[in-house]
Parts: structure tokens; C-alpha cells; sequence
């Protein structure tokens, strides 16, 4: 029996060639956190409630073309000393809506924090980001995430419910920049 | 040391036959099987002709010399000092001349005496096995595993069987080898063959006859039969315990919490370990009169469990292996294991909730929904619990023939194994390799690529070369760190697994230049579709970075996963 591997599929589907994150999660869109306008996350859910947070594409920071570097300690904490144990991942650092996960420090000085987006705690912080910040910039969208996150099956459910998708995203970025 | 003396000691206790051969020490299973035939030669020859039955009646325990007794046994009436069993009857009629005689029908008959002629008594229930042993309690225990074994059909034409003793007997077991120890200084406690034993070989034996099935040793026969015997006056008759033993059986009621029964097998055994004959002495009268033999209130067949093996191929990208539900509700109608399970469950007419308690598929390892498995097949194999009868090789061909109408499964043998080999299974899913091959496209211009960055990307040979060379460039096998992936992170602990690509080729697949096959050797529990794309940097290197490109998969199939199976039968 022969079962050719490229007849196994529909070649002319477009939906085989979704992108890794786009097979995976659904896009959610928190703009202007703490009032800062621009200030926009987006976060990837995926159905398992593992989220990614990573930057909006409308997010002021792509806006610059300096230089930059990323600074993970937050007051006391080192979000690069978290470690998780066991398969329910205990001792993660607690994170709500507004606490920030990493800073963005400017070659001028100025800096400015990326907020977790959600209630949940931290899993995992993108170790390729901390060696290679610049994926911040080039894809922001996949390689360039900054944080893996857990929340409880009924916040997660409830922030896929309440927050923009994608559409909705689209809509308000678009007729904000007419 | 005189075997007579003892058993003579043992019946006048008011010990059945059987018991008596037991205290002895005999562990001739034949003699069990006919204990009144075997005992004639322990017999006081004196008694041979004239010992009425129920000499065992007497009442005394302490008997110098068992045929002075019963030489003087007109006197109707004996000491009664130590009064350890208290039989019921008064009627002991010494002129009977009926010699030792338990009669198959299980009624005692002592009336070919001249007094009272052909009056018919009960026979006296055994001090020490509570009736166990004796043959007259047996058609109740017949009766009910006749109903069991009706009920559920097994083909086996072997059995074992399992005794649940009740408790007082072990009480009793042991306050007769004290008192025999006391009487004759060098018998040895430990000659006595256990009542399981003496069971099986008595019961069990006739049991085989009844059921027409051979009795065999549990072992062997696959078919078990249990029987749970209770004697009514267990508990009440195991309070003496709590005289002889008083802290044991204080420590225990004070850590209720831990020991929710006060009389458990164990706590007898370390009460009775301890005990002594003095002890049982001031505690009262440990071999009190049986009112009533134990009578087995349940029986319990089994049949271990059997196993068939094979290997089975996936042809669908939408089965998963096992069923599928999320939130009580299903997500794909059909899985690998259930289309497997049909012809199973209709040979053994089980239902489906016999299919859950009693089917169990056991695969080494698995693929996802969306991964087909060809080649070989991946090996798998098949518990069935308490079986009525083995599958016959023609059901099992037909088996494997209503598999395969399913169009998604092809199973091509199912062939029966041991248990033992079932580690070979699992061992396989953590240690053998396995091949894939997957439909990947290149998403990105390779960092070598030297070309407009607007024009197509295709697949060049220098990255056809790069993978195809890798092993001889590099001089040596790939290996990989891999995050657990984000898919089933939430079940599973954060770790990185060093894992190998052990081989790895691509070609380029005509009229779709951005496409390429790949064959891929990993060592076992490599995440491959992980391994392909990378997962946002989490499994490195990937794929892509070997041609120094963004790559993803588009479809993936196990080609062969590299493990014996069936098992090599030496």
C-alpha cells in the first residue's frame, strides 16, 4: 500500500499554512494599558489556557528606531529567577492586569514597562528574547513573545470573552489612524 | 513421636478427620481427599472395631491415654477438669461398634448400633476448621459456585481455588497446637498443614467433580474460584483476644482512625503470636462449643486477565488514539482504540460499559490526531479482564478483517501474549526510535540564499545539501533541547529533554518548489513537529536552522516505529 504523504492532504487548503501561532491561539488586544495611550498588548490564548503576552502591532515602541534593552528585574523581583514546578507549575511569580513583567529601557534614558495583561502567574519568560532582544522588534508576533503565562480555566474563558479579538482590533486601529 | 496419641488426642478434642491428619502434619493431598480411609492406620486398633463415633463427644480434653478412655467408657460420664470443648450430647452410647465414619452423603450415621438402633444424629461440627474440612457443609458452597460458574460460562477447563477462612479458626488452630505442645512435649507447632491447604486438596478436589473442571494450582488455571466462608459467632468467639492480648488490642481502639476493625487477620496473628496456654486459660474457654459450621456466604470467579498484541496502522488525520472528550462532550466521534475494540467486545458480547471496565489498550506511545502512523504499524496491545474464553485464531483473523472496514485502522494480526512481554511495550515507547516523514515548507529566504528578497522562495539544493550532508558535515548527530511544548504544557511539568535526530533527508517536491519531503530518524520521545518549526525558539535547533530559514510542517506520518513486536517467540 502506498500512502503518498502529499496526497494526504489539500495542497490548495489555505488553512494548512497558518502560521504556528495562528494554528495554535486566538488573538486578544488590551490598548492603552494604564492610560497610556499606544500602550497596547496583545495576548495569545491558546484552548489548553497557556497565554503568551507579546507586543500589539500598533504598540508605540515600534514606532522608534534606537537602540534598546531589555531589563527584567521589576522592583525586588527577577522575573528571570522564576522557576515552576510539577505539572501544576507551582511557585510561579503572581501577576495581575497591571503588574509589569519586563522594562523596555530607550539608549536615551527613558524606559517604559510592558504589563502581564492578565490574573494568572508567570511560567516562563522568552530565554531566545533575553539573549536576542532585537526579536522584540523583527517578530513580535512569534519568536519576539515576552512571557509564557497560566491563569485558571474561568479567567481565561472570561478575558477571551471580554477583550477585542482580532476583527475588533482591526477595526479600531484602522479608524483611529484616519 | 506417637502419631496415634495425637490424633487420638486431636479427635477426642472433637477435631474432624481431616483436621486430626492436619495437626499431624500430613501433606499428602490424596489423604485429604479421603481422610477416613487414610486415618484407619492412626486409629487406636482397640477403637478400630468398637470406638463409636461419638467417642468425640466426650467431653473431656485432657485424656491420659485414649484407649483407656474408651475401655472405660460404660461409664457414660468423663472428667471434665479442663472442659475446653463442651459437646452437645449426652447420648454417648458406648456399645455402638461403629468405627470412624463420616459418610458422603454428609450425614453421620451411627445407628448400626444396638442403642439406640438407627437413631441418626447430626454429625458434631469440627472444633477446629468449624466445617470447614467437613464434607456434610460442602453442598451449599457446590450449589452457590455452580451458580456462579453458570452465570458467567467460562470455557477453562482448569480451576483454582481460594479459601476466605473464618477468623475464629485461627484462634482455635492455635489454642489446640498449645495444648498439644503441652501434652506432648515434642510435637512441633509448625508441622500443622494449613486449612487453605487441606482445603483445596479435600473441597477443592470434590469441588472438580461437581464442576467437571481439574483443579489446578492457582499458578496454572487462569480461573479462580474464591469462596468467602463465615462462621456467625466469629467476632463474638475472638473477644477472648482482648484478655490474652489486652494492649494490643487497647492500641488499636485508641488509633481508631487507623485501624478501623478491632479483629483483622493481622491483628490475630499478632495477638495469637504471643499467646500462651496459660494466657487462654485465664482468659476462659477459648474452644467453645460451635454451635452452628461456618457456611460460605459468597463466591467469586475469575479469570486472569489475557492479552492480544499486533500493530496497527492510522490512515486518518482526524482519529485520535484514544477517545476524545472535553467537557463530557466528544470532539471526534471515533478513536484507534474504540474501532479496535469493536470485534472484541462483540466476540465477548460486552456492552459498552463492560468495554470500559474490561478493555484496556496499552500502546507503545502515540500519535496525534492529526499524525497518520503507516509502515508496520505502531505495536499495541489489548488487556482483557475476566475473559470467559479465549478468542479463537479465526475470530482473531476476523477481528483484525472488521478493523479494517473502517478505513481509518488496518490492523493486520492479533496474535495473544503474556503479561510479561507487556513490558516490552512500554519499554519500547521510552527507548526505540522511530521514523517520520513529513511535507515541510520553507517560509523564509535561507540567510544563503542569494537572491532578491521579493522573489520566490524555493527550496535550493545547498539547502537540500545542508540537511542531507548534515551528519557528514558536522560529524555528528543533531542534538536538541526541547521545552516541553505549549500544547500540552498545561498537563505536563516544565522541563528541557535533550533528545537526537539520529538521521535526517530531504528531497524537493516537484512542481511545489517552497515544499520538501523529509525522512527523520529521533530517538524515542522527540516532539517532531516541535523539532520542525521550533516552537517560538523553545526546541533548539530546529529544522530551519539548519538551513537557516523559517520552515513549518504541513503534514506528518510515522513510517516506522523500531520495536519487535509481536515478541520474538524463542
Amino acid at each position: 500500500m502506498e500512502y503518498n504523504i502529499l496526497e494526504s492532504i489539500d495542497l490548495n487548503e489555505k488553512s494548512i499554512y497558518k502560521s504556528f501561532t495562528e494554528r495554535y491561539f486566538s488573538k486578544r488586544y488590551i490598548l492603552n494599558v494604564n492610560g497610556i495611550k499606544n500602550n497596547d498588548i496583545m495576548l495569545l490564548f491558546h484552548s489548553n489556557r497557556i497565554t503568551l503576552l507579546c507586543l500589539a502591532p500598533s504598540h508605540f515602541f515600534f514606532k522608534r528606531d534606537d537602540d534598546y534593552k531589555l531589563n527584567f528585574t521589576i522592583g525586588k523581583v527577577d522575573r528571570l529567577s522564576n522557576t515552576v514546578k510539577g505539572k501544576g507549575k507551582k511557585g510561579g511569580q503572581m501577576l495581575t492586569p497591571n503588574t509589569a513583567i519586563c522594562k523596555v529601557e530607550w539608549s536615551d534614558d527613558t524606559s517604559f514597562e510592558i504589563p502581564a495583561g492578565m490574573k494568572g502567574f508567570l511560567v516562563e519568560i522568552n530565554e531566545q528574547l533575553v539573549k536576542n532582544p532585537k526579536l522584540l522588534r523583527e517578530s513580535p508576533n512569534s519568536d519576539g513573545f515576552i512571557a509564557i503565562m497560566l491563569s485558571s480555566i474561568s479567567i481565561s474563558d472570561s478575558m477571551k470573552k471580554e477583550l477585542l479579538n482580532h476583527e475588533e482590533y482591526l477595526k479600531i486601529i484602522n479608524s483611529s489612524c484616519e | 513421636m506417637d502419631d496415634k496419641a495425637i490424633f487420638n488426642y486431636c479427635r477426642n478434642l472433637g477435631c474432624c478427620v481431616a483436621c486430626c491428619l492436619r495437626y499431624l502434619g500430613i501433606k499428602n493431598s490424596n489423604a485429604y481427599a479421603n481422610p477416613t480411609s487414610f486415618a484407619t492406620k492412626f486409629q487406636a486398633e482397640e477403637t478400630l472395631n468398637k470406638a463409636p463415633e461419638d467417642a468425640e463427644k466426650c467431653t473431656s480434653t485432657v485424656i491420659e491415654d485414649i484407649s483407656d478412655v474408651l475401655n472405660e467408657s460404660q461409664s457414660q460420664e468423663i472428667k471434665t477438669e479442663d472442659k475446653i470443648n463442651i459437646e452437645n450430647t449426652q447420648e454417648n452410647n458406648i456399645n455402638s461398634t461403629n468405627t470412624i465414619n463420616e459418610s458422603s452423603n454428609g450425614v453421620e450415621v451411627f445407628g448400626n448400633g444396638s442403642s439406640p438402633p438407627s437413631k441418626k444424629l447430626k454429625l458434631s461440627t469440627c472444633i477446629s476448621c468449624l466445617g470447614v474440612l467437613q464434607e456434610f457443609t460442602w453442598q451449599e458452597s457446590i450449589d452457590m459456585v455452580k451458580e456462579v460458574l453458570d452465570k458467567k460460562g467460562y470455557a477453562c477447563n482448569t480451576f483454582a481455588c481460594a479459601l476466605s477462612a473464618p477468623i475464629a479458626t485461627m484462634l482455635r488452630e492455635r489454642v489446640i497446637t498449645l495444648q498439644l505442645t503441652n501434652e506432648f512435649p515434642e510435637y512441633d507447632q509448625n508441622s500443622l498443614t494449613p486449612l487453605k491447604e487441606a482445603w483445596k486438596w479435600s473441597f477443592g478436589t470434590h469441588l472438580s467433580r461437581h464442576i467437571h473442571k481439574t483443579l489446578d494450582s492457582g499458578a496454572i488455571s487462569p480461573l479462580l474460584v474464591t469462596l468467602n466462608i463465615d462462621y456467625d459467632d466469629d467476632i463474638q468467639e475472638l473477644e477472648i483476644l482482648k484478655k490474652v492480648s489486652p494492649q494490643l488490642f487497647e492500641e488499636r481502639s485508641r488509633q481508631r482512625r487507623r485501624f478501623a476493625t478491632e479483629f483483622t487477620r493481622r491483628s490475630v496473628e499478632q495477638a495469637l503470636e504471643t499467646a500462651t496456654l496459660s494466657s487462654f486459660r485465664a482468659a476462659g474457654d477459648a474452644l467453645c462449643h460451635v454451635s452452628s459450621h461456618a457456611h460460605c456466604v459468597s463466591v467469586i470467579c475469575t479469570h486472569a486477565p489475557i492479552y492480544l498484541c499486533g500493530r496497527y496502522i492510522k490512515l486518518s488525520r482526524n482519529l485520535p488514539q484514544s477517545p476524545w472528550v472535553l467537557d463530557g462532550k466528544r470532539v471526534l466521534p471515533s478513536s484507534v482504540q474504540e474501532i479496535i475494540f469493536g470485534p472484541i467486545a462483540k466476540f465477548y458480547n460486552f456492552s459498552d460499559v463492560d468495554c470500559e471496565g474490561r478493555l484496556k489498550f496499552i500502546a507503545a506511545g502515540r500519535e496525534d490526531v492529526d499524525v497518520r502512523c503507516l509502515g508496520d504499524g505502531r505495536p499495541f496491545a489489548i488487556e482483557i479482564t475476566d475473559p470467559k474464553r479465549e478468542l479463537t485464531s479465526e475470530e482473531l483473523n476476523e477481528a483484525c478483517d472488521i478493523i479494517c472496514t473502517s478505513g481509518e485502522v488496518v490492523v493486520k494480526k492479533l496474535v495473544p501474549i503474556n503479561r510479561e512481554d507487556l513490558a516490552l511495550l512500554k519499554k519500547g515507547e521510552e527507548t526505540k526510535s522511530k521514523t517520520y516523514e513529513a511535507l515541510c515548507i520553507k517560509l523564509t529566504h535561507s540567510k544563503h540564499d542569494d537572491c532578491p528578497a521579493d522573489s520566490p522562495i524555493t527550496m535550493s539544493p545547498t539547502d537540500l545539501r545542508l540537511i542531507n550532508g548534515y551528519k557528514e558535515t558536522n560529524d555528528v548527530t543533531m542534538m536538541i533541547s526541547q521545552k516541553t511544548p505549549l500544547r500540552v504544557l498545561h498537563r505536563r511539568p516544565l522541563l528541557v529533554r535533550k533528545r537526537e535526530i539520529l538521521e535526517m533527508s530531504a528531497v524537493a517536491v516537484p512542481e511545489h518548489p517552497q515544499l520538501f519531503r523529509l525522512s527523520v530518524r529521533t530517538s524515542a520521545g522527540t516532539y517532531v513537529k516541535e523539532w520542525v518549526h521550533g516552537e517560538l525558539g523553545r526546541s533548539t535547533p530546529s529544522l530551519g536552522d539548519v538551513i537557516g530559514a523559517r520552515v513549518d510542517l504541513l503534514a506528518l506520518d510515522v513510517t516506522a516505529v523500531h520495536l519487535q513486536w509481536p515478541p520474538d517467540k524463542q
